[in-house]
């Protein structure tokens, strides 16, 4: 690392003064946290929020022990409070359970140090030049060279070490970050490994690959989507000449934690943990209903704005999530993923279904497999 | 400047041209923050890194002359071109910034040289941008061999700094001024608005088709 110094140097320190909002987040004046979400709670809802979090931990058990039992015998008590928000005080623990990395963490002791002592990895500058451009506004990321960026910069090395074919990848850094405020490093970086060789979802190693297949297919199948759901904008889009990849590439590449306020970040990240990639179109959908009206007015370039900055209403997560889950989409997202396969692969192949079967045994022992025997090479 | 916002505000279109230009460069140049500076004249220190492709727009005169300038900023990073490169089709203009501090950014030129060759239009106008100058006790790029390896490669070339705001208007205005010149000739001599990218008038469905491309690359199935 060089110890230049230059203008990226002479920012004021963190200055612990500055207020935050409960986030932690520096507030601005138009701050990412609306106040209606700060303002002071009334004490009736104070206790129902208490009671939520005694539910919740009796749902989970002690350290996570009933958590499995629970969610097999109530798979839909769990959907329907998990829609509602996890109590922010056990996020981090229950993200950890639902996405499978907890067993991943288990399986694999002692992977993670390996991994960020021993190995070297050809992404270290390109993650070390984005290590301040991810979440600069929030107090845990803005100290350079602090315990926040350290963990950002390991978590992401680590990862770009076990798996060579992604690397690191820009948008990568805002998915371990929100991560990293809610568990440790380790936790982390099986988290991601979770989510990226499909733990409990089918993988999406696919977003961050060379070609970005993934986000292509997603793109695509949210484009069809939107002509299905509203005919009207689809093919307003369509005149203006707007794809979905000039606004929504960021939706799914980082799951919505790179532009959208955090509040709303962390719900849509409660559901995608538990039900999958199905919550992204969802949200994503949503979005555009919740604006249809003024979108299908506007030409191009207003258009392009509006779809890149939604009014703070689109946003409040009680208000979006709802009108989000209205969409029913995982059928036609199976059927749509099958088309695209089939597109992509001609009329030869057509064993390629393995993708949707996410055997967490099967990918898990391959996931471990391939780190115990050796970090260094991943898959290949 | 007033004439910024209003532009913006009203959807205003009044322009004789419309322009579509993109930024290029390796990751951390400082693209995104040329961008702001000349669209709406704000800088930021710590500015995360672009996902995909961000837009705006800025009217400017030239000769007399009102054109608007659509420009779409990509992402930098080597893999991000699977999505950003669609939106090289249709530019009439390309800014490719390197980072005057990094001799790597710098190296990498050819490498996106390369890039607009396979995937923009030939007649395309670049324009070499050598960013941060203010960075001075730091510069690794000599000014002088950036100016000979413009020549060579027959682009413009500008050294800026987005975050003192030396010459970005100056860029902008210069890839501007000469794409006019080129289309002006052009539709004198053969009477044919020449690029696809440029009509005259009020042409924003037209132009905004210019990244017709990119939507017919995605969904046919
Ligand atoms: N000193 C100085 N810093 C700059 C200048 N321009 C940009 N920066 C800084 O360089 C960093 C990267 O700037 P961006 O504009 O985000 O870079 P980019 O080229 O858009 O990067 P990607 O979006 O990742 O491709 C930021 O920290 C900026 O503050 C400049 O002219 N001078
Ligand atoms: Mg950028």
């Amino acid at each position: 690392m060089d110890k230049k110094k230059g203008v990226d140097d002479t920012e004021p320190g963190p200055a612990p003064s500055r207020p935050v909002d409960r986030f932690g987040f520096i507030k601005t004046e138009h701050s990412n946290s609306p106040e209606g979400i700060l303002k002071s709670r009334s004490t009736h809802e104070h206790e129902r929020e208490e009671r939520r979090i005694r539910k919740w931990r009796k749902m989970i058990g002690v350290g996570g022990s009933d958590w499995k039992h629970y969610v097999r015998r109530k798979p839909h008590v769990v959907k329907r409070r998990i829609r509602k928000g996890i109590p922010d005080c056990l996020r981090g623990l229950v993200w950890q359970l639902i996405s499978g990395s907890r067993d991943l963490l288990l399986m694999n002791p002692g992977v993670y140090e390996t991994l960020v002592i021993y190995e070297t990895s050809s992404s270290e500058l390109e993650i070390i030049r984005d290590i301040s451009r991810t979440f600069p506004s929030h107090i845990f990321f803005q100290q350079r060279h602090g315990p926040g960026q350290r963990s950002l910069y390991n978590v992401l090395k680590a990862y770009s070490v076990y798996d060579r074919d992604v690397g690191y990848v820009q948008g990568m850094g805002f998915i371990a970050g929100l991560l990293l405020l809610y568990m440790s490093e380790e936790d982390a970086f099986w988290l991601i490994v979770a989510l990226l060789k499909g733990a409990v979802h089918s993988p999406m190693e696919g977003l961050y690959q060379a070609g970005l297949p993934l986000v292509q297919q997603y793109l695509c199948q949210f484009e069809k989507l939107v002509t299905e759901h509203m005919p009207k904008l689809g093919q307003h889009f369509q005149d203006e000449m707007i794809n979905p990849s000039m606004y929504a590439s960021q939706w799914f590449i980082t799951v919505f934690s790179y532009s959208f306020p955090f509040h709303l970040t962390l719900r849509v990240w409660d559901v995608f943990l538990y039900e999958g990639i199905k919550v992204v179109f969802q949200v994503g959908l949503a979005l555009l209903r919740f604006c249809h009206d003024d979108l299908v007015n506007l030409p191009f370039e207003q258009l392009l704005h509006s779809l890149r900055n939604f009014p703070e209403e689109a946003t409040d997560p009680d208000t979006l999530l709802p009108l989000a889950f209205s969409f029913k989409v995982s059928s036609r997202l199976v059927e749509l993923d099958k088309e695209y396969r089939k597109k992509l692969e001609g009329p030869s192949a057509s064993s390629s279904s393995k993708r949707f079967q996410p055997l967490k045994s099967r990918v898990m022992s391959r996931a471990s497999s391939h780190v115990s025997s050796s970090p260094n090479v991943s898959k290949k | 400047m007033a004439r910024r916002a209003a532009a913006w505000e009203q959807g205003g279109d009044e322009y004789d041209y419309l322009f579509k230009i993109v930024l290029i460069g390796d990751s951390g140049v400082g693209k995104s923050n040329l961008l702001s500076r000349f669209t709406k004249n704000t800088f930021s220190l710590d500015s995360k890194s672009t996902i995909g492709v961000e837009f705006a727009t800025r009217t400017i005169e030239v000769e007399g002359k009102t054109i608007k300038a659509q420009i779409w900023d990509t992402a930098g990073q080597e893999r991000y071109r699977a999505i950003t490169s669609a939106y090289y089709r249709g530019a009439v203009g390309a800014l490719l910034v390197y980072d005057v501090t990094k001799g790597a950014t710098f190296d990498n030129v050819k490498r996106w040289l390369k890039e607009l060759r396979d995937h923009a239009d030939s007649n395309i106008v670049i324009m070499l941008i050598g960013n941060k100058m203010d960075l001075k006790h730091l510069r690794s790029v000599a000014q002088e061999d950036a100016a000979s390896f413009a020549e060579r490669e027959g682009l413009s070339f500008i050294e800026t700094s987005a975050l003192d705001a030396t010459n970005v208007d100056r860029a902008f205005q210069t890839v501007l001024g000469e794409i006019y010149r080129i289309i002006s000739k052009k539709a004198l001599s053969t009477d044919d608005s020449g690029a696809g990218a440029v009509k005259e008038g009020q042409s924003i469905q037209v132009s905004a088709g210019d990244s017709s491309s990119v939507s017919s690359r995605c969904c046919s199935f």
